[in-house]
């Protein structure tokens, strides 16, 4: 399995069927990511990147073409196979953030812990990782509503953290945020990628992409480098 | 686990949407159990007061004309002119066996019950001394067998100061003669064959002679085994209704069934417009619910992308209903309790029905079937949360 793609696209399209007429967002895209990879996703607004990472997500999925994650096609699994896939292998980091409002720091943080164990976990590790991401402890119980854009970006890294996945998908993860903020996210994230994680992130950002080893550039629905 | 302390939160977030929609299910289950409890308190208020054991036939004369004499009759109204005469009474006598047949006189007349009082009406009954003990037990005192000694009802002796040594004056001018009572009958309340508790039992010889009589006005049959009554009452109209109607034929277990039953069947109805207010109640349940899922479509596609399963997601919606549901309800069954005293010692004057597990049931029927009408208004909206694709939830904004 080791030797297997992380993820490997072959063919992949996906059309959003509109009243208007067919709107084709990817057209047969291929590509993989080895393990440990560090991919930025770069083309302009509308060209299919939010489509591409959240069919590489598994939250939709493709109109034709196969997805294979470390092998295993994800056409073949189950709706509860995918969301055990998502839970325990894929960190999502959203551009805006995506904290559960009625849940604390901590308790966001370990939520993920919480689905993958199916009872009640130890915050110790949530705690770590809440300051691996360089977050006071006293911000530890405020809820999202009381954190700045940055702290609330650094939690929902760190709930994106606590299961250990091996691919971190990120969507503008600095777009709501100032450059210093940004840049320390990104320090963050070369940090995790050192470490092993394998990331994929969308950006516009071309500061942001000097951080990954590899760019692919998407246009119209397709893979232009 | 974390799906529930959720639960828990958003409804505290929302507590007054919250709070009303409980007070709809609160509404509902107080009037569900209280009225179950009304309906119950009455039917044991009425079997209380109708305490003849469903165990005879009782033959009364019929009454002509097509005006069924039916209930009244049997409640024992005032003297009528039809009678059952001896020779009727003999037929029927022979239809009931091995049964025993008591033959019995009635009418009511003024009485005095001392010097200086005033005179009173009351019912007489006359019957065989050999039949008293078969049919009355007594509170005090002993039978009479001598045509001069009488049995009277415990509220005839009660209300009038009576006791055993008493003696009656019976008629207007006190020219029936006078009666010493010999013992006083236990509460029988209202019975279809005598109703003794406010009335004079002399013997059947003392009454002929008194009111020169030679029929009877009612005979009640004992039925020994129960599972005779239906066959003595068939045995006792064909041969008495052959060609006329003569007499009407009422089974006492089957008279007390279709009472019950009728009061069973108002219970049933009142409860029913209870069970419309809990209806009510749901759809305003539903309705927060589905309101609940629907502001909550981002949080859940969040959920769904981080790895929440559909059941998880649909438990955490679930749980909000049942924890509405069963506070509600559980309100409403403790106030339920509450009204259901208002209510029984409003209409009935007394709570003594209400303490019973009989009609305390109702209080657990209310609050099971509130937190079931919950559980299942939560249902639909549940299962949408569930089933929402992931990404489309976690498109909306
Ligand atoms: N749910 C949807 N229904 C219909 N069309 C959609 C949907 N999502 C995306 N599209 C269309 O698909 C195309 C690609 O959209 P996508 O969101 O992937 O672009 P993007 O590269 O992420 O853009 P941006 O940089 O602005 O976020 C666009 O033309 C968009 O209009
Ligand atoms: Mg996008």
């Amino acid at each position: 399995m080791d030797d297997q793609p992380v993820m490997m696209f072959r063919d992949v399209v996906k059309v959003y069927p509109l009243p208007a007429g067919d709107v084709t967002a990817l057209d047969r895209v291929s590509f993989q990511v080895e393990r440990g990879e560090f991919i930025s996703v770069m083309g302009p607004s509308g060209s299919g990147k939010s489509t591409l990472l959240n069919l590489m997500g598994c939250l939709d999925t493709p109109t034709s073409g196969d997805i294979y994650i470390s092998g295993t096609r994800t056409g073949d699994m189950s709706d509860s196979e995918l969301t055990n896939l998502r839970r325990d292998r894929i960190g999502f980091i959203f551009q805006y953030f995506n904290l559960f409002p009625l849940l604390n720091t901590l308790e966001n943080v370990i939520f993920p812990m919480m689905l993958k164990s199916q009872r009640a976990v130890d915050p110790a590790k949530g705690r770590a990782v809440l300051r691996s991401v360089q977050l006071d402890d006293e911000l530890f119980t405020h809820t999202p509503m009381e954190l700045s854009g940055g702290q609330q970006q650094r939690v929902a890294i760190a709930r994106a953290l606590i299961n250990d996945p091996d691919i971190l998908l990120c969507d503008e993860p600095t777009g709501n945020l100032d450059s210093k903020t940004g840049a320390g996210i990104m320090e963050l994230m070369t940090e995790l990628n050192r470490n092993g994680t394998t990331i994929i992130m969308v950006t516009h950002d071309p500061n942001n992409a000097r951080y990954s080893q590899r760019i692919i550039k998407i246009a119209d629905g397709r893979i232009v480098t | 686990m974390i799906f529930w302390e959720i639960a828990k939160r958003n409804i505290r977030l929302h507590l007054l949407r919250s709070t009303l929609a409980m007070l709809g299910i609160v509404i509902g289950v107080v009037a569900i159990a209280s009225m179950g409890i009304l309906g119950n308190s009455m039917v044991l208020a009425v079997s209380d007061s109708l305490r003849t054991v469903g165990d005879s036939v009782i033959v009364t004369p019929h009454v002509g004309g097509g005006s069924a004499r039916g209930f009244g009759g049997g409640m024992g109204g005032g003297p009528s002119a039809l009678t059952i005469t001896e020779q009727n009474f003999q037929q029927i006598q022979r239809a009931s066996v091995p049964n025993v047949a008591i033959p019995i006189l009635q009418t009511s007349d003024r009485m005095t019950l001392g010097v200086g009082k005033d005179d009173i009406v009351a019912t007489i009954y006359g019957m065989n001394p050999d039949d008293v003990p078969d049919l009355l037990k007594l509170r005090e005192g002993g039978y009479s067998r001598a045509n001069s000694g009488c049995l009277v009802g415990s509220k005839f002796a009660d209300d009038n100061n009576i006791k055993v040594g008493s003696r009656i004056t019976i008629g207007a001018e006190g020219d029936k003669g006078t009666l010493r009572v010999t013992g006083i009958i236990e509460e029988r309340g209202m019975a279809f064959d005598v109703s003794t508790d406010s009335a004079v039992v002399a013997t059947r010889d003392w009454f002929d002679n008194a009111y020169n009589r030679d029929d009877y006005d009612k005979v009640v049959v004992k039925v020994k085994n129960l599972d005779d009554l239906a066959s003595v009452k068939t045995a006792i109209e064909n041969q008495m209704n052959k060609r006329d109607k003569i007499v009407d034929v009422l089974d006492t277990r089957k008279t007390m069934e279709t009472i019950f039953a009728a009061f069973g069947q108002i219970t049933t109805f009142v409860s029913a417009i209870g069970g419309i207010s809990m209806i009510v109640a749901g759809v305003s349940i539903l309705n927060i619910m589905m309101m609940s899922v629907t502001e909550r479509i981002k949080e859940i596609g969040i959920m769904r992308s981080i790895g929440a399963q559909r059941k998880e997601v649909m438990s955490m919606f679930l749980y909000e209903a049942v924890i509405l549901g069963v506070v509600g309800s559980l309100i409403g069954g403790a106030l339920s309790l509450l009204g259901g005293y208002a209510i029984s010692s409003m209409m009935l004057q007394t709570t003594k029905y209400l303490f019973v597990p009989s009609s305390l049931v109702n209080i657990v029927y209310g609050v099971s079937f509130g937190i079931v009408v919950c559980l299942i208004c939560g249902i639909y909206p549940a299962w949408r949360a569930a089933n929402l694709s992931p990404i489309d939830a976690l498109r909306h904004e």
